[in-house]
C-alpha cells in the first residue's frame, strides 16, 4: 500500500487532465478535467451515457486513455495495469457485482487483504497461519455486517449482501483512494440507507469518489459534486452550488424536477 | 481441537500405502499400485491448472514426458560414470526438467487465459510431439530411451531391482507430492489461484497480476508433472516418444475430470480408477477405451462435479444420519441402471466380436454365458434391455433427486436445530 510520502495536502488525490477516450471512431470522453482533493467525498453525476463508468475504468486502469494525463497523488498512472494502480493505493468497486463467487465470504475479503500485507505471490506461507490477514478480514466482515455469513460461498449471498461484500473487497486492501461505482443501484430504500451509512463509515479519513444515480444519496454524502455531460465535466462544486448552477440544471437536473429538497 | 489433527489424514494415507502391498501382494497388483502412484501425482499437477486456477491445458504431458526423458538420460549418465547419486533423488531431475520447460513454455502460454491458453498449450504439445520424432538423439527415435534403475549408488543395500522396492519409492514420492500440492492450495498464492479462476478481472483490482498468478501456478504444476514422469521412467526403465504426445495429455484430463476437478481429492480418485480400468479392463476386452470414453461423457453430462463430487455430496447425509432415506430410491434406480449396463456391455462386446474378431466365428462368452454373436435372440435381448431400461430410468430418476434433496434438507434441519 502506498502512502502519502512526498505529497502534501495540496496535492490532489486524483487529477484528470484533458483526458480523451475513443471507442473506435466514437469519442466517449472528450477532454475531461477533474480534480479530487485528498480526504474529500466526491460524487460524479450525470445522465446515462455521459461517461461516468468509462471514467472509472480509465482511472482504475481497466481501459487505457486515448490521450491526456491521469495523476494519482501527483504521480502519473497512465498506461499502468489495474494491479499496479491498486498497489499505489487506489481501489474500486463495480457497478455490476464483481466478486469471487465460489470462494467463501471471508475468503473474498482475505483476497483483498493479502497483497497489502506483503504476501504477494507467496507459496511458502500457510494462509491459515497469517494471523494479521485473518484479523483484518474479520474486522472488515464486522464492518460490512457479514460476519454471520462468513463461511457461505459468496455466490449464494442476497443481492444487497453481495453489494456490501463488493464494498468490503474494495476497502480490504486499505487503499486511501476509494472509488465506488453506483454502490446502491438496485437497492430498496432501507438497504440504501444502510449502504450509505456503511460508505460513510468505511471512507472515514480516506478520499472517496462515487458515481451515483440516487440524488438523495449524492447530496447526503458528497462534499463536492462533479457533473459529467457528454464526456466532459461541466461543473465541480459543493452540493448547494451545484443545485443552483443554471448550466447543470439545464443539462441534467432539469430532468429531475421532482428532486427532493435537502435543507 | 488439537492443532495437529490436520495431520491425521496424512498418517492414515501413509499407513494405507505401507500396508497395501501386504493386502494385494501379487506382482500384478504391486505394479498396478506403482502406476497409480505416479498417475496420482500427474493428475493432481494437472488439476493445479484446471481445477485450481481455471486453466485447461491440452499439452500437460509435455512436462511429464520431458521429465521422464531427462530422468532416463540422467540414470544412464549416472550408471555409466558410476556417480555417487542414489536413485530416490532422481525424480527431482524430472521435476526440475518439468519446471524448466514450464518456465520456458509457460512464459508464452500464460500471457493468455481461457481458450487462447488452451490453444497455445495444444500447439506446444504438438510442437514437442513433432520434435520427439525428429530429435532422435534426445528422444531415442522409435525405440525410445532405455535405462536401468539398478546401476545407481546403493543405499542400505537397496537395489531397487524388485518391484516392491520401486513401489515404496513411488509411494513415498506420491505422499510427499500430495502433501506439497495440498499445502500449496493453502498458501496465499494458492488462494489467489482460486480467485483468478473465479474472477480474473477482480483479482487484478485487488493488486494481483493474473498473468503472474497463472505463470507461477503453471511452473509449480510443471514441476510435479516432471516428478511423475521421472517416477514413470524409473518404473518402466524405458521412455518412448509417445509419452509427450496428445494421448497422455488427454488421458490426464480424463483422470482429473472423471474424479472431479472441484475437489483436491477428485483427481486422486480419478487416477486410481482410470489406472485400475486401464490395466484390468484391457485384460477382459479390447473395447476398454470405449467404456472409458462413455464414462467420461456420462460424467460430463450427469455428474459435472465428478465421482469425487458424487461421493462428497453424501458426506453431510452420512454425518447427519439421513443417508438411510436415499437408499430405497437408489435401490430402485439400480434396477434400470443394471439393465442399461448389461445391455450396453452386451452391445459393445457382441459388436466388437463380430467386427474385430470376425475370423474366430460367432461363438463367444460373456458374463460366463456362451452364445452366438449373430443370433437374433441376443440382439432382441440387447434392444429390450436398452429400451426398457432407458424408459424405467426416465420414470424413476426424478425420485432419486427428490430423495436426495429431501435427505439433504433433513440433514440441514438437523444441523440448524442442533
Amino acid at each position: 500500500m502506498s502512502t502519502n510520502t512526498g505529497t502534501t495536502l495540496a496535492t490532489p488525490a486524483l487529477q484528470l487532465i484533458d483526458v480523451h477516450k475513443n471507442f473506435g471512431a466514437t469519442p466517449i470522453i472528450r477532454g475531461l478535467n477533474l480534480e479530487v482533493r485528498q480526504g474529500e467525498r466526491h460524487a460524479v453525476i450525470g445522465p446515462n451515457g455521459a461517461g461516468k463508468s468509462t471514467t472509472f475504468h480509465l482511472v482504475s486502469g481497466r481501459f487505457p486513455v486515448s490521450s491526456g494525463q491521469i495523476l494519482l497523488k501527483g504521480e502519473s498512472i497512465n498506461g499502468l495495469p489495474p494491479y499496479m494502480i491498486n498497489r499505489r493505493g487506489l481501489s474500486r468497486s463495480f457497478q455490476v457485482t464483481n466478486i469471487f463467487p465460489r470462494l467463501s465470504v471471508f475468503e473474498n475479503i482475505r483476497c483483498g487483504v493479502l497483497w497489502s500485507l506483503g504476501y504477494k505471490y507467496s507459496f511458502w506461507h500457510l494462509v491459515e497461519r497469517a494471523r494479521e490477514a485473518r484479523e483484518r478480514s474479520e474486522a472488515i466482515l464486522e464492518q460490512i455486517n457479514l460476519s454471520a455469513r462468513r463461511d457461505v460461498p459468496a455466490g449464494v449471498l442476497s443481492y444487497a449482501e453481495q453489494r456490501a461484500l463488493e464494498i468490503g473487497i474494495t476497502i480490504a486492501g486499505g487503499a486511501d483512494v476509494i472509488m465506488l461505482d453506483e454502490p446502491t443501484a438496485g437497492m430498496s430504500r432501507s438497504e440504501t440507507e444502510h449502504a450509505v451509512a456503511l460508505i460513510r463509515k468505511v471512507s472515514e479519513g480516506k478520499t472517496l469518489v462515487i458515481v451515483e444515480h440516487d440524488m438523495s444519496v449524492v447530496f447526503d454524502l458528497a462534499d463536492r459534486i462533479s457533473v459529467l455531460v457528454y464526456g466532459q465535466v461541466i461543473a465541480t462544486d459543493t452540493p448547494q452550488r451545484i443545485r443552483g448552477n443554471p448550466a447543470v440544471q439545464e443539462a441534467y437536473l432539469g430532468a429531475h424536477a421532482e428532486e427532493p429538497d435537502h435543507a | 481441537m488439537n492443532r495437529h489433527t490436520y495431520l491425521l489424514p496424512w498418517f492414515v494415507a501413509a499407513a494405507v500405502v505401507l500396508v497395501l502391498p501386504y493386502v494385494f501382494s501379487s506382482g500384478a497388483a504391486i505394479t498396478m499400485m506403482s502406476l497409480m502412484g505416479f498417475a496420482i501425482i500427474f493428475a493432481l499437477s494437472f488439476n493445479m491448472l484446471l481445477g485450481q486456477t481455471g486453466m485447461l491445458s491440452f499439452g500437460h504431458a509435455v512436462y511429464y514426458g520431458l521429465g521422464g526423458f531427462m530422468t532416463a538420460h540422467a540414470l544412464n549418465v549416472i550408471g555409466a560414470g558410476k556417480w555417487p547419486i542414489p536413485l530416490p533423488v532422481l525424480p527431482l531431475v524430472g521435476g526440475l526438467t518439468g519446471l524448466s520447460f514450464a518456465i520456458l513454455f509457460g512464459w508464452v502460454s500464460t500471457k493468455r487465459a481461457g481458450t487462447a491458453f488452451s490453444m497455445i498449450s495444444l500447439g506446444i504439445g504438438e510442437l514437442v510431439a513433432a520434435c520427439s520424432l525428429i530429435l532422435r538423439g534426445f528422444f531415442g527415435g522409435e525405440g525410445g530411451v532405455s535405462t536401468s534403475r539398478t546401476a545407481t549408488l546403493r543405499l542400505f543395500g537397496i537395489s531397487f531391482g524388485p518391484q516392491i522396492q520401486v513401489y515404496y519409492l513411488i509411494a513415498a514420492w506420491c505422499l510427499l507430492c500430495m502433501a506439497a500440492m495440498y499445502a500449496f492450495t493453502r498458501t496465499p498464492l494458492g488462494r489467489m489461484c482460486n480467485a483468478v479462476r473465479d474472477n480474473p478481472e477482480r483479482a487484478e483490482f485487488v493488486g494481483y497480476s493474473t498473468q503472474m498468478v497463472r505463470f507461477i501456478a503453471f511452473c509449480v504444476s510443471g514441476f510435479f508433472a516432471g516428478v511423475a514422469g521421472g517416477l514413470a521412467a524409473i518404473h518402466y526403465e524405458i521412455v518412448t516418444s509417445s509419452v509427450v504426445g496428445a494421448v497422455p495429455s488427454g488421458y490426464v484430463l480424463l483422470m482429473a475430470y472423471i474424479g472431479g476437478v472441484a475437489f483436491f481429492i477428485g483427481p486422486i480418485i480419478g487416477a486410481v480408477l482410470m489406472t485400475l480400468l486401464q490395466i484390468s479392463l484391457s485384460d477382459y476386452t479390447g473395447a476398454w477405451q470405449l467404456y472409458v470414453g462413455v464414462m467420461f461423457v456420462l460424467v460430463v453430462m450427469y455428474a459435472p462435479w465428478g465421482l469425487g463430487g458424487l461421493l462428497l455430496m453424501h458426506g453431510p447425509l452420512l454425518s447427519a444420519g439421513t443417508f438411510r432415506r436415499v437408499l430405497p430410491a437408489y435401490a430402485l434406480v439400480a434396477v434400470p441402471a443394471a439393465m442399461l449396463f448389461v445391455g450396453g456391455v452386451l452391445l459393445v462386446e457382441t459388436s466388437h466380436h463380430l467386427l474385430v474378431k470376425a475370423t474366430e466365428g460367432p461363438a463367444m462368452r460373456l458374463f460366463g454365458v456362451s452364445y452366438e454373436a449373430n443370433s437374433p435372440i441376443v440382439w432382441i435381448a440387447i434392444l429390450v434391455l436398452l429400451v426398457v431400461g432407458g424408459l424405467i430410468l426416465k420414470r424413476v430418476s426424478p425420485r432419486v433427486s427428490e430423495a436426495f434433496h429431501g435427505a439433504r434438507q433433513a440433514a440441514l434441519n438437523k444441523r440448524v436445530s442442533a
